[in-house]
């Protein structure tokens, strides 16, 4: 498997098929001999940015740590004991309600579209 | 009946792509000006959509993945990000001027100037995409805006010159009083609206929201088969009728109003009512799913969750976006440009997305770990490679032929 082309980049999706992000980076850990391992994949726009780099990078990076409401919040880390296999995504073993909520999404959902009539409605 | 349905994403699909309003006059004033002379262009362009589309309903069916997913996976993050700003503006863009569209079609009918319009037509816009089921606004759009076919009778009781169009069709070229230039400008126009970027988006995640599997490929086929090229019969009704009344009288034609003129003549009140319906229908359903495709593609570029299949508050920001995409469009027409020029202006940023798109989804409609034994077919690959090529030139001549020709004026 490679990274670059298997692995970063794909949709997310947890047991029952909903989205949780996207692989937007890989989190690498170096065993005794110094190998690398993919320990861990990481999720959101912060950790996107950082990967894209540049100016543009760090402008979505920044972008993306101020809509988080902390400049220091770590981006989310899905370990990979946690994924069952991969296909045309990344298929997770858990439910998406077990992994931490991107912090736009919460507060959008509070701020305005909850607010909103209609908002729990199924259509 | 129920299998009639099942082909309403392709229609839906088709139409905004097709008969949008800037198609809608973009097809009269072609067929005013030069006849039936760009014909083939809009067989070019539904040969091509077909085959993409057809591939692009194949990988989302087998691999429950829309086509921005796909972008980003084999273009990478960079690449993928400038497609996203060129589809993105191209869609707020053509979002719009469907808005103003819809407008025009109500002034037709109310005499109530068009930007009155606009802020109720936004406002029903956002409340069927929050609220509406999506096979709900898919059939009723879908299926009203067929009743453009009024266009087709029409051109059969018109006392048309069928010699004279015979001879447009088959000697492809501009007229005297026309030059090279702008002949080549409206082709280029007419092909890009054919393959817009926005139609395989809202394909694709329409596939996703109806819960397409393997089993439903042959549903996605025969939405290709019949969908494109309804929408491109369409197309070329209007600029038939258009070449067969206005262009012996030399008369160009810039307004809704005197694309409507033929049914009128051909066929009374009920034709010009059936021509107004069509244009509501077809613009708002081109509203519909370029508004939704701002959502799609944003929401598919980050891995958000999206879609109608959930409840507005579990694809927060994919809602969020929605409604941006609304207000932006609005903004854009209350400058007071002219909705129907704002869709040629689109081209410019297609020219970016076009190739952006259609690669990565013949990339992946080869790999056998998306597809399996489905992947493409000698066909499909021929046809891929051509139809890319194509893409590039005329992405490549776009922006020359709109400054030389001044948007087609000449």
């Amino acid at each position: 498997m490679l990274i670059g082309f298997d692995l970063l980049d794909r949709q997310i999706i947890d047991r029952d098929g909903a989205p949780v992000g996207k692989v937007d980076d890989v989190e690498l850990t170096y065993d005794d001999t110094g190998t690398p391992h993919v320990t861990a994949l990481l999720l959101g726009q912060a950790a996107l940015g950082d990967r894209i780099g540049g100016l543009l990078g760090r402008c979505i990076a920044g972008t993306a740590r101020r809509l988080s409401g902390s400049l220091d919040r770590p981006p989310m880390r899905i370990s990979v004991d946690l994924i069952d296999h991969v296909d045309s995504a990344v298929n997770l073993t858990v439910n998406r309600a077990l992994l931490q909520d991107p912090p736009l999404e919460t507060w959008l959902r509070d701020h305005l579209i909850q607010r909103i009539p209609g908002a729990t409605h199924e259509s | 009946m129920k299998r009639f349905l099942a082909i309403a994403l392709g229609i839906l699909t088709a139409i905004g792509g097709f008969v949008d309003i800037g198609d809608i006059v973009a097809n009269a004033e072609a067929g005013a000006r030069f006849g039936i002379a760009h014909a083939w262009v809009l067989l070019v362009g539904v040969i091509g959509i077909c085959a993409y589309a057809e591939m692009a309903g194949r990988v989302t069916a087998v691999s429950g993945r829309p086509v921005f997913d796909l972008v980003r996976e084999r273009l990478g993050p960079r690449v993928a990000l400038a497609n996203l700003a060129g589809s993105l503006l191209v869609t707020v863009l053509t979002l719009g001027a469907e808005i103003g569209g819809v407008g025009l079609a109500l002034q037709l009918a109310t005499s109530v100037d068009y930007l009155l319009w606009v802020p109720v037509v936004a406002f029903v816009l956002w409340a069927a995409l929050w609220r509406a089921k999506f096979s709900v606004l898919e059939n009723i759009f879908g299926l009203t805006g067929l009743v453009l076919i009024v266009f087709v009778i029409a051109f059969f009781r018109l006392p048309a010159d069928y010699s004279s169009l015979w001879q447009q069709a088959s000697h492809p070229g501009p007229p005297t009083g026309e030059d090279w230039g702008t002949y080549w400008f409206f082709a280029v126009a007419l092909f890009a609206s054919a393959l817009t970027p926005y139609e395989v988006f809202f394909f694709s995640s329409g596939a996703v929201e109806e819960r397409w599997s393997s089993k439903d490929l042959l549903t996605s086929r025969i939405n290709v088969f019949v969908g494109f090229p309804l929408g491109g019969l369409l197309a070329f009704a209007l600029m038939l009728t258009s070449a067969t009344v206005f262009h012996p009288l030399s008369m160009s034609v810039d307004t809704l109003s005197q694309v409507a003129m033929p049914a009128a003549i051909a066929l009374g009140k009920l034709g010009l009512a059936a021509a107004i319906l069509g244009f509501f229908a077809a613009t708002f359903g081109a509203a519909m799913e370029t508004g939704l495709s701002t959502g799609y593609t944003v929401a598919q570029y980050f891995g958000w969750t999206w879609g109608k299949l959930r409840r507005p508050r579990n694809a927060a920001r994919f809602h969020t976006v929605v409604m941006i995409g609304i207000l932006a469009g609005v903004g854009v027409l209350m400058t007071t440009i002219d909705p129907i020029q704002l869709t040629e202006y689109t081209l410019v940023f297609s020219a970016v997305a076009l190739p952006l798109t259609y690669l990565p989804i013949l990339v992946v409609a080869n790999d056998r770990g998306y597809l399996g034994n489905r992947v493409n077919g000698r066909l499909a690959n021929t046809l891929g490679v051509i139809y890319l090529l194509i893409v590039f030139a005329a992405a490549i001549a776009a922006i020359p032929l709109m400054l030389t020709t001044r948007m087609g004026g000449g």
